[in-house]
């Protein structure tokens, strides 16, 4: 099928010094250094988004770094989509501002605002040939004939289609039409490019080998702009820089990938990005000698890391990753809860195996083991502490 | 995705986007709803510049007007049930009795819309005329003197016409709708003991309904209008309103007559076509009846 | 399947040949056959001769047959053009005026097309806007009452045009005149050549309105096939009829021939 795209580096140096269109983005530096102000960031300021009653966006404010990846992940509904194409200018907000890099585009139609997008379905032109649609944007743009032929052929090789050039899109496979997509989107030179659940259509196999492709365009192409809208959560863990999680149009928690992995700011965040346990447990003291907490579960104490300002007293949730629980003694400050097990179940690469601790459910997960407990017994869990995070506890339905 | 997008045009361009709606909005006007309004006009006429209703009460209470109007809406009634029934049977045995060829006859059978509608009427002159294939025959083997088969210069003649071009009209949403009931449906049924009929009559007969409705009051419209087919007949005691309109106007220039007719007659066709899309905006999806 | 027994089916099909036969396959063969006879005394034609065509392709009827072409022709494109301004038009409208504007521009076909051709002429017959006996009053006959079918099936193809294509051309910075040769258009050509189709076809075979309005110069075959029939010359009514047909049918097989590289998913 395709062979493995090889992203160019000459090429990519080439077609990022090479000269720029006429228009309103500045003409760019040497390749790799990251530009001040050029690439555009986003920024949307209070955006909402009504139609016939039905509040789509609420007053979401998000804002994008220069060059960065930042992922909108959340369950369908939620607004992802509606928050992007709201950028892409498809949408006319019903107040708030976009910006894109230092221009209000709020009132620009998507012609005029520097964007390249890409869709799930690929929506490449299907009565053009593969170089025919990538040269569109610059041929809709009057560039002379010369310079489009040699921006697709970068492009092309970009993404490592370049022998696909004349072939028609029918010819081509999910991975092979999506990836031209991607060209041709870039073969604008946006400052902006907006992705749109653009792997959800591709088989599980070839989902993986594009996440490599886009987070090596990434790497490659530093002072571009990326909003990746996605519900799975590995493609935003994987390639993103900062992920926001919205549901119901609001935004629910926004933060470094890591960081908002390992200390959730709130439930549906902790429990949408992940496989989460969460404990209910009572925040006693902030315990000053490791720099962590202690909680009351029950009958034990629990150490953990408590970055969400908690009081003492409050009831709040422990969270802990399914794969930072072990069944061999943790090192550093550590727990150790004691629990029946009520299910294992073998997954290939895993063991996954069910506890009753103290009337709660825990989950683990781990290597599969040669000797997995027995349904039944009694088996002692360890988790480090710097592994926990507590989570404020919320009112039901509140986001 | 997101259904709910607001199309950007709607709020900022409202204004800059309608004026593209004017060329074809104003060819239609000048073209097609003035002559209409005049023919309106000119039923209306008194002498001079007034208006007055002596061309209704004329032609409305003339017998040749109620004769062609009685006509006109008792064929389209029969042709329109004939239509239904035809186009049901045929639908039914090709799509649910099929053989290798069914699609074949049934574009066969839809290339009719193509052709003529007078093109069958010529055709029946060869046939059931009185000096036609079937009259021959009959006059042969049974020793008559006389044509016994006469039908084709009455209504019947007409009605028969109508119902072999217009079923197409019918048979195509019902094809359509055919095509999406689940051949496991019929299966199960059949399997749970239903003989033939019960299953047309309790799965096949509702799932159709929609397209019958769309197709019956279509053929209600088409049949209305039928010019070619009457002319062509040309039976003395047969008179629709189009053949009407032509006389007057053609045959014996009273303009005054045929506007006043005419419009009785535009009046009966937009009533119908109001039917047809009420129909048509009930039950949604089967636009594949008018084209 | 319905019915499964051997018999069943078979008796099936037996009613559907005798349906599908006598009211379809019987006036197709007579108006063939008819248009072969010599002589029809008897039950059959006593011979068959080609001489009935050969009168339709030279003399008056030849003529007609340019004539119904030639305004089939441009008739159709330009209800193809009408029809298809109007529904790219009514896209961007908001849903009310975009019902009324849809019902409006129906409404030519669904009226009688013997009522256009009077409104035509009652409109039309004096000066300044004198068409009563030219050329341009069939044809313009003609354009109103097809055009109600293009737009209905231009509006179909638009419908069914996914609407990803063009809004990623427009954020690749195409603006709307050049979305529209670039993008739109080509990808809704097989509507196009469908509706151009169903437009000729439709004026070839238009007579109410035609019979109205036509100048004597300009005689379609529609309404020269209705001359013989009235003087009785049947079979040369039949012959003529033979030709309309096949025309029609010709050229329909000859534009869905168009090889359309664009499949809009």
């Amino acid at each position: 099928m395709a062979p493995d795209a090889v992203i160019d580096r000459e090429q990519t140096a080439a077609w990022a010094a090479a000269p720029v269109l006429p228009g309103p983005v500045a003409g760019q530096a040497s390749p790799g250094a990251v530009p001040s102000n050029h690439g555009g960031g986003i920024t949307l300021e209070d955006v909402t988004v009504s139609y016939k009653g039905i509040t789509v966006l609420e007053r979401l404010s998000l804002d994008v770094r220069p060059g960065e990846i930042m992922a909108i992940i959340g369950p369908s509904g939620s607004g992802k989509t509606t928050a992007l194409r709201a950028v892409a200018g498809f949408v006319r907000p019903t107040s708030g501002r976009i910006r894109i890099g230092e221009r209000d585009v709020t009132d620009l139609p998507p012609a005029v605002r520097d964007i390249g997008m890409v869709v799930q379905n690929y929506a490449l032109f299907p009565h053009m040939r593969v170089d025919e649609n990538v040269a569109f944007g610059l041929r809709a743009r009057r560039e002379a004939n010369e310079a489009v032929r040699a921006q697709v052929a970068a492009c092309l090789r970009m993404v490592g289609m370049e022998g696909y050039a004349r072939r028609y899109p029918r010819e081509l496979s999910g991975g092979q039409q999506q990836r031209i997509a991607i060209a041709r989107a870039l073969a604008i030179r946006p400052r902006v490019l907006l992705l749109d659940e653009p792997l959800s259509a591709l088989d599980a196999q070839i989902r993986r080998s594009m996440l490599d492709e886009l987070a090596r365009l990434h790497r490659d192409l530093p002072s571009l702009t990326v909003l990746y809208v996605t519900h799975d959560q590995t493609e935003a863990l994987t390639l993103a820089d900062r992920i926001a999680i919205m549901r119901g149009g609001r935004l629910i928690a926004f933060g470094e990938s890591q960081a908002i992995y390992r200390a959730p700011p709130n439930r549906f965040a902790a429990e949408f990005l992940g496989h989460a346990n969460l404990l209910p447990v009572t925040l006693e003291a902030p315990d000053a000698e490791h720099g962590l907490a202690r909680a009351r579960f029950g009958a034990s104490t629990l150490l953990a890391a408590s970055p969400h300002g908690l009081l003492p007293g409050q009831g709040c949730l422990l969270c802990i990753r399914q794969h930072d629980i072990t069944l061999r003694p943790a090192e550093g400050p550590a727990n150790t809860l004691a629990g029946i097990v009520r299910a294992v179940r073998w997954q290939g690469d895993l063991h996954s195996i069910l506890l009753d601790v103290e009337g709660c459910q825990l989950r683990l997960s781990c290597t599969p083991l040669r000797e997995p407990p027995a349904v039944g017994a009694v088996a002692q869990v360890h988790f480090a502490a710097a592994d926990a995070s507590l989570i404020p506890e919320e009112a039901a339905g509140n986001g | 995705m997101a259904s709910v997008s607001v199309p950007m045009g709607q709020r900022i361009r409202f204004d800059m986007r309608n004026v593209w709606i004017a060329p074809p909005l104003l060819i239609l006007a000048v073209l097609f709803f003035y002559p209409l309004s005049l023919i309106a006009g000119v039923s209306l006429a008194g002498g001079g510049h007034s208006i007055s209703l002596s061309h209704y009460t004329a032609v409305l209470g003339s017998a040749l007007f109620r004769n062609a109007l009685l006509h006109t809406i008792g064929i389209a009634l029969a042709s329109s049930a004939g239509c239904l029934a035809l186009g049901f049977t045929l639908s039914l045995i090709l799509s649910f009795v099929p053989f290798p060829g069914a699609r074949i006859l049934a574009r066969l059978i839809d290339t009719f819309i193509a052709l003529p509608t007078f093109l069958v009427a010529l055709a029946f002159t060869f046939i059931y005329g009185s000096a036609g294939v079937l009259n021959e025959s009959l006059m042969r083997l049974l020793h008559l003197p006389l044509a016994p088969v006469d039908f084709l210069y009455s209504p019947w003649g007409v009605i028969l016409a109508e119902v072999t071009v217009y079923t197409p009209f019918v048979m195509r949403p019902l094809l359509a709708a055919f095509s999406l009931i689940e051949q496991a449906q019929i299966e199960v049924a059949c399997g749970l003991g239903a003989g033939p009929f019960r299953v047309i009559r309790q799965i096949i007969l509702p799932a159709a309904i929609p397209a019958l409705l769309a197709g019956g009051s279509l053929c209600l419209l088409l049949t209305v209008n039928e010019f070619g087919i009457v002319l062509f007949i040309g039976a003395k005691g047969v008179i629709t309103l189009p053949l009407l309109v032509y006389d007057k106007a053609i045959q014996e220039f009273d303009y005054p007559t045929a506007c006043v007719i005419a419009v009785v007659n535009v009046a009966l066709s937009l009533s119908l076509y109001s039917l047809y899309r009420m129909i048509m905006s009930r039950f949604g999806g089967a636009r594949a009846g008018l084209v | 399947m319905l019915v499964w027994s051997r018999l069943g089916r078979g008796a099936t099909w037996a009613l559907l040949a005798l349906l599908a036969g006598v009211v379809y396959g019987l006036p197709a063969a007579m108006i063939a056959l008819a248009s072969f006879s010599g002589q029809w005394n008897g039950v059959l034609p006593s011979h068959l001769t080609f001489v009935h065509y050969i009168h339709a392709v030279e003399g008056n009827s030849g003529s007609q047959l340019r004539v119904s072409i030639v305004t089939g022709m441009l008739a159709s494109a330009a209800a193809l053009a009408s029809g298809s301004w109007a529904a790219l038009a009514l896209r961007g409208m908001l849903p009310l005026p975009r019902r009324m504007l849809d019902i409006l521009f129906f409404i030519p076909s669904a009226v009688p097309s013997v009522s256009v051709g009077l409104g035509l002429l009652v409109a039309f017959s004096h000066p300044p806007v004198l068409l009563n006996g030219t050329i341009a009053i069939v044809l313009i006959a003609h354009f109103v009452l097809i055009s109600a079918f293009t737009y209905v099936n231009v509006s179909a193809g638009l419908a069914r045009l996914p609407p990803e294509y063009e809004q990623i051309a427009e954020s690749l910075g195409a603006w709307p005149g050049y979305r529209l040769r670039r993008v739109t258009l080509p990808l809704i050509t097989p509507y196009l050549i469908a509706a151009f189709s169903l437009s000729f076809a439709l004026s070839m075979g238009e007579l109410g309105a035609t019979v109205m309005v036509y100048p004597p110069g300009w005689m379609t075959m529609p309404v020269g096939i209705f001359a013989l029939t009235d003087r009785g010359e049947i079979f040369s009514a039949a012959a003529l009829t033979m030709l309309l047909a096949a025309t029609t049918l010709a050229v329909l097989v000859a534009l869905s021939q168009i090889p359309a590289k664009a499949s809009a998913r």
